[in-house]
């Protein structure tokens, strides 16, 4: 029979013997073992300043899933700023590892869904999906009873019609009423209050 | 004995705390029957009359508690030839692209992770010898690995009832298998030692890397029990864990894109599989 049995399989990598200086190596190997050991509280400046540089996808990501495994409001706070990256790659990523911590996430949601620039807080709806309970409720509903882009609204209105309970339903009429004149968000609107009237309470 | 309270909203929360960050697996509150059923069966196996008693006993890990308590949550019910498009993807597509470029000297190194009570591994030997034609040109190393250690004892011992085999042929059956009774039968000795079986948690590294290097890593089926955070370390691991090249074949409904950028997609005739860039070929 062709088939073998070894004792064991190849030898693994060593561990970085200093990660933290390892992030900065040219090696790609070396900066993604480095990345992806450094998975303590105290690792969180380290990890933010190599992904405010780190220019290769795949230790960019290792750097996101250790910042992810941290899950701090601190690891979340170094993730957070990059959503304003014009890669639309690294907003991706970024959003992706956000999701992986929600709680941590969720202290920053308010001041993301209020920020100056509209294209936060488009995304910032998304982020919303992650996080459980009554609040994605409420955060979304102050949102659109605030926001004057129609686009973040539409995203709002989207991430609403998932997750969003009955509480919802008055916020949702009130941007109704002010959007009346964008036919695509009155639509936007009826189906989420659809959906959400549909759903099960309880 | 009478039967245990019922765990309550915050003991339900400190044991799904306690599971998720030992295994990575989710159990949220629609799942709390699930984790009742099960703790009420650990709770009378180790004579703990309250929920704090056995917690105690579990977080101290008195008598090894903690791998039976992990052991009681893992779902092992699989068969032979479980989604045998992929195992013809492997021998058609996947294997001729491994070896276009390797001496004969090296390995063919495949793993079944998680492998359950072993039908995966042994399904995959058996297609191998059955269905590829270089299959005595290469060694080939098949490992199976899994969280549950009970189910590698019994992937070890290959006995099997008939529900397991019921994709297969009666020659198959007979080629492969010793019938020991009416309802039960056992993997010929000769591919039991062919396989090699082993203890892995897929979000520990320090499980995951004494592995080595695979060409191909089958793993069906368990990366929905995560959250995002453990399947993004999970796929890390995973990547680690292949070669450059390499090909990872999931379960059907999951789809490793959703999960980490790490990792192509391959559309094959048969399969759809997920391949780490061969070095350089990504920036």
């Amino acid at each position: 029979m062709p088939l073998i049995r070894k004792p064991s399989g190849n030898t693994p990598p060593p561990a970085p013997l200093s990660p933290v200086a390892d992030l900065q190596s040219a090696s790609a190997d070396a900066r993604w073992a480095a990345a992806r050991s450094l998975t303590g509280e105290a690792d969180v400046p380290a990890l933010a300043a190599a992904l405010a540089v780190e220019g290769d996808t795949r230790v960019r990501e290792a750097i996101l899933t250790s910042l992810a495994q941290i899950g701090s409001v601190p690891a979340a706070e170094a993730v957070a700023p990059h959503i304003r990256s014009d890669d639309a790659s690294l907003r991706t990523a970024v959003l992706d590892a956000l999701h992986a911590m929600p709680d941590a996430v969720a202290a920053g949601l308010p001041g993301l869904l209020g920020d100056a620039d509209a294209d936060v807080r488009l995304l910032a709806c998304e982020l919303v999906r992650a996080i459980h309970g009554a609040e994605p409720t409420r955060l979304l509903c102050d949102l659109l009873d605030r926001e004057v882009e129609p686009n973040v609204s539409a995203a709002a209105i989207e991430v609403l019609a998932e997750v969003g309970g009955p509480d919802a339903l008055p916020a949702l009429a009130r941007c109704a009423d002010r959007f009346a004149d964008l036919p695509f968000l009155t639509f936007s609107v009826r189906v989420a209050a659809e959906r959400i009237g549909a759903k099960p309470i309880g | 004995m009478d039967e245990p309270e019922p765990v309550t909203e915050e003991e339900f929360a400190r044991l799904s705390d306690f599971l998720y960050r030992r295994t990575g697996m989710v159990f949220t509150e629609s799942k709390r029957y699930y984790v009742q059923r099960r703790v009420t069966d650990r709770m009378a196996a180790t004579g703990a009359t309250s929920f704090a008693s056995y917690f105690a006993r579990l977080r101290s890990d008195l008598n090894g508690e903690i791998e039976q308590f992990i052991n009681a949550f893992t779902v092992n019910e699989t068969y032979f030839y479980r989604e045998d498009h992929q195992l013809r993807c492997l021998s058609s597509d996947l294997l001729a692209e491994r070896i276009r470029h390797r001496r004969r000297s090296e390995a063919v190194r495949i793993w079944s992770v998680p492998c359950s009570t072993g039908e995966e591994p042994y399904s995959i030997a058996m297609w191998l010898l059955e269905s590829w034609p270089q299959v005595d040109a290469y060694d080939i190393e098949i490992i199976g690995s899994d969280i549950d250690t009970r189910v590698l004892l019994a992937a070890e011992t290959g006995i099997f009832g008939k529900r397991a085999l019921m994709r297969l042929s009666p020659d198959l059956v007979a080629k492969y298998f010793v019938q020991l009774d009416e309802d039960r039968w056992q993997i010929l000795e000769d591919l039991r030692g062919s396989v090699r079986f082993s203890p892995v948690n897929l979000v520990e590294a320090a499980q995951t890397r004494p592995h080595g290097q695979f060409d191909v890593i089958f793993c069906r089926n368990v990366l929905i029990y995560f959250d995002d955070a453990s399947r993004r370390l999970a796929a890390e691991n995973l990547y680690e864990n292949l070669a450059p090249g390499g090909f990872i074949c999931l379960g059907h409904t999951e789809s490793m894109s959703r999960i980490s950028p790490l990792f192509e997609v391959r559309r094959f005739a048969e399969a759809i599989v997920y391949q780490r860039p061969m070095e350089g070929a990504r920036g």
